[in-house]
């Protein structure tokens, strides 16, 4: 493997513009994770006008850094809160909390540092090695494989979306149709236009984004009654023994390559691989009985799986184009904005770009474990910030953040219906993350399809005769049928018992 | 008929919480502890920690007054909760710790103290610590 | 747990979902079925199910059947008239796609979902009910309403006081004194930085 472009990469890291914009990164990252209410990717959608003013690849780092840093910050309130700041956090409550109890929040904090840190580097350096062969092997991609890879990636990413599959199905479709609107790139006429002059040109991602991610959260959490309130907590000592280390280090080990393979699937990504770490270790342990007591393989292996997880989660976006989640839907939108189009060509075309962001997530970890450590205290003081101070502060930061991007007052309007929008849909149990995600494979899902049934003449099975496309569209299938026949014959064959099984079917059908 | 307390874990809230202990106890009243975070945040400096609330209600115990710690959070300002749990417990007395403020300071950012004393409908023991 | 973003149950959701949990002791459900088994003795499973459950905690009330057939009805009413719509842009064939040619199959599909949601509509519980709060987010919307519909004439300061005034003395219950300060301030700090330091062209009086 040629490691030239590689080392040029950490020439563009090393880069004082870059360096600056991956500790802003960062530490906005780990922020948001601490503090409820936002995630990674609200923020960056809410950050998306500030990619304007700077080179591709800075801004790409800045947003990659947010993703991950969210991962460390979360892990700070799951351990001293008890109160999960990410869904890939979760788990370590767990162990983490119950270890904070017996007075080692310490030691639950710097294991999980550490881990975070040897997983993200480990995921990072499989990527280096992975990504360029995944990039190869795609450049034989045509039309009708990035068509059934898009299907697969929006159908995987709703399966796993929470609010149910079917509701994350018709959000996309309903992303799917915002797509249309505007021009038809193969014929010139207008789609949904409704004779609007602003739509003419089709509906722009970002105020989409913004609204229903950034608006849609603070709407929705407005309704939110609130919760206890808790007295700060002291954190001692946070580094980890040399035998907490130990013990933890088959976790961490184990933790890394499960978080790399689950991060790469779309759909799979942090939270699953956490909960797949912690149930590894759980199942290998000698002594399960210590798990949810205090095990600090229960610290470690989650942790280490969510950041491998959040580092491979990039290898779909940046050598397929693909967007294995709606944060990566997000940046796969900011990449697009800036002119640059994420695909297999990427790497060979843009090798700059590609690899001053992977190498800048080397650096990215590294600063997060130098300040996870001695910044726990600062970041839980944090905590302290009321939700209702922040609320409208970011709110405006939207209103006013959309404007700058065309200067259109339009803009503004249209982030406050996605606003509104957003709210509903959470409201009723829809995912904005699928709407966002087939918005922005929306132009290249049809596309592919087009010039596919161009190539085959009109006839759709055709498919099938290539090798790939036809592979991704029999997993398409049995993504999409199995579970509603499974649990159609269940559902047959079970003896319904009133409370649990209309739940059961819920989450099944639905 | 209670004694009530404003408490925060401060030296003023301490010295409130004293007062009201002493006062319990020559009323022989029982005591209600109520120390209420503003909701909203997931951490405030505000509330007492458990460790905290144990001493207190050990020291109150010790000196052989009934107590009971009122913990939930508040919306809206503090005075006004003061003076309407005053009005749940049926306080005979509101004891409050007093801070020095600046003219300016009180200007930007008010004095739940002074808000107390003027809008409460009972005595008020204000002390100093 | 906000941001998932990148993974499993609340994978697409951006926002923190941040879990409540009593201040001290071991983790309890508060189910309807009274005192519940601490968290440590549960599956891992059932744990995180808990979990995600007490993330509900302090949401509204899950909607009825009947919001629920609302909501599929106005999928399949969305459905239909995309369909209708690209039907307008005209169909085509498989052989020779026209505008309308995705456009239906898009729309197809969802009426095809929107009729397995209503189909599905008396069982499902992850909706939510609108709730007295509900205004405060009828109230939140329409400070911003105003702010675009003004700010054109009469510059973003006054709309932006406005609007941070409201949301926090009105939508955060804070103090009379907190709300005046703090949404001055934000004011003055937006016009530094996006006015005088970025020069954005963003429409001001002064």
């Amino acid at each position: 493997m040629d490691f030239a472009p590689v080392l040029d990469g950490f020439g563009v890291v090393l880069e004082p513009t870059n360096l600056l914009y991956c500790l802003i990164g960062v530490v906005i990252g780990m922020l948001i994770g601490v503090l409820p209410g936002l995630g990674p990717a609200a923020t960056i959608a809410i950050l998306l006008p500030v990619t304007f003013g700077i080179e591709p690849v800075t801004a790409i780092i800045m947003l990659a850094g947010i993703f991950y840093g969210a991962q460390y910050g979360g892990t700070i309130t799951s351990v001293l809160l008890k109160l999960p700041g990410e869904a890939s956090s979760v788990v370590t409550v767990f162990d983490g909390h119950a270890m904070a109890r017996q007075g080692r929040a310490g030691s639950a904090l710097g294991i999980a540092a550490v881990g975070s840190f040897i997983g993200g580097t480990v995921s990072i350096i499989a990527l280096t090695l992975v990504a360029p062969l995944v990039a190869g092997f795609a450049l034989d991609f045509g039309p009708p494989e990035y068509t059934a890879l898009a299907l697969l990636g929006i159908l995987l990413v709703s399966t796993v979306s929470s609010g149910g599959r079917l509701k994350a199905l018709i959000a996309a479709c309903v992303g799917l149709l915002l797509a249309t609107v505007g021009r038809d790139s193969f014929t010139g006429a207008e789609r949904f236009t409704f004779d609007n002059l602003s739509l003419a040109d089709g509906l722009d991602f970002v105020p989409i984004a913004m609204g229903l991610f950034g608006l849609g959260e603070i709407l929705y959490n407005l309704e939110e009654r609130h919760r206890a309130v808790q007295a700060p907590t002291a954190v001692a000592n946070v580094w980890p023994s040399r035998r907490d280390l130990r013990e933890a280090s088959g976790a961490i080990g184990r933790g890394s390559v499960l978080g790399f393979v689950l991060g790469i699937l779309p759909g799979g990504g942090a939270t699953l691989s956490s909960l797949a770490a912690y149930a590894l270790e759980k199942r290998r342990s000698k002594n399960p009985e210590r798990f949810g007591k205090g095990a600090i393989e229960g610290v470690a292996a989650p942790e280490t799986a969510n950041n491998a997880a959040a580092t491979s989660s990039f290898i779909p976006l940046l050598t397929l184009g693909i967007p294995a989640n709606a944060t990566m839907a997000v940046i796969f939108g900011a990449l697009l904005i800036q002119g640059v189009s994420p695909g297999p060509q990427l790497v060979s075309q843009e090798p700059e770009l590609f690899w001053g962001v992977v190498n800048s997530m080397y650096i990215g970890n590294i600063l997060l474990l130098i300040m996870s450590i001695p910044l726990v205290g600062l970041f839980v003081k944090i905590l302290r910030v009321r939700a209702t101070i922040l609320a409208p502060i970011t709110v405006l930061i939207t209103l006013v953040g959309v404007y700058t991007v065309n200067n259109d007052v339009f803009d503004i309007v249209l982030v406050i219906v996605f606003g509104a929008l957003g709210y509903l849909m959470k409201k009723s149990g829809f995912d904005p993350g699928p709407l966002v995600l087939a918005f922005v494979l929306g132009s290249l899902l049809e596309d592919s399809l087009r010039r596919s049934l161009l190539i085959f003449d009109g006839d759709a099975t055709g498919f099938f005769t290539r090798p790939i496309s036809g592979t991704l569209l029999v997993v398409f299938l049995l993504v999409a049928l199995l579970p509603p026949i499974r649990a159609a014959l269940r559902h047959r064959r079970a003896v319904p018992d009133p409370d649990t099984a209309s739940h059961d079917t819920t989450k099944e059908l639905v | 008929m209670t004694v009530l307390v404003a408490y925060v874990p401060t030296p003023e809230g301490n010295a409130a919480f004293t007062a009201a202990v002493e006062e319990a106890g020559r009323r022989q009243e029982p005591l209600v502890v109520l120390n209420t975070p503003r909701e909203g945040a997931p951490v405030s400096a505000a509330v007492a920690s458990d460790a905290t609330v144990e001493a207190l209600v050990q020291r109150a115990t010790a000196a052989g007054v009934d107590v009971e710690v009122r913990q939930d959070p508040h919306a809206g300002e503090l005075a006004d909760e003061v003076v309407r749990v005053a009005e749940t417990v049926d306080a005979s007395v509101i004891v409050i710790g007093l801070r020095r403020r600046s003219p300016v300071g009180k200007l930007i950012m008010g004095s739940a103290a002074q808000r107390i004393l003027l809008d409460a409908d009972r005595p008020v023991l204000a002390v100093k610590p | 747990m906000t941001a998932a973003h990148g993974g499993a149950p609340t994978q697409g959701s951006p926002g923190g979902q941040p879990v409540a949990g009593p201040p001290s002791g071991t983790v309890l459900s508060s189910g309807p079925d009274g005192p519940a088994t601490p968290l440590e003795e549960l599956s891992l499973e059932e744990a995180i199910h808990r979990v995600e459950e007490a993330e509900h905690e302090g949401r509204p009330p899950a909607a009825g059947p009947l919001s629920n057939v609302l909501t599929a009805a106005a999928v399949v009413a969305l459905g239909i008239a995309a369909l209708v719509g690209s039907t307008r842009l005209g169909l085509g064939t498989v052989r020779s796609p026209e505008s309308g040619t995705w456009p239906l199959l898009v729309s197809a599909a969802l009426v095809a979902l929107g009729l397995g949601l209503l189909a599905a509509a008396r069982r499902t519980t992850d909706a939510e009910r609108f709730s007295g709060a509900s205004w405060l987010v009828l109230a939140g919307l329409a400070t911003m309403v105003v702010f675009v519909a003004v700010i054109q004439i009469i510059g973003f300061e006054i709309p932006a006081t406005l609007l941070t005034f409201v949301w926090l003395r009105f939508l955060g219950r804070e103090g009379w004194r907190t709300s005046i300060v703090t949404s001055l301030a934000v004011v003055v700090a937006f016009y530094l930085i996006f006015v005088a330091a970025l020069s954005v062209p963003i429409p001001h009086l002064f």
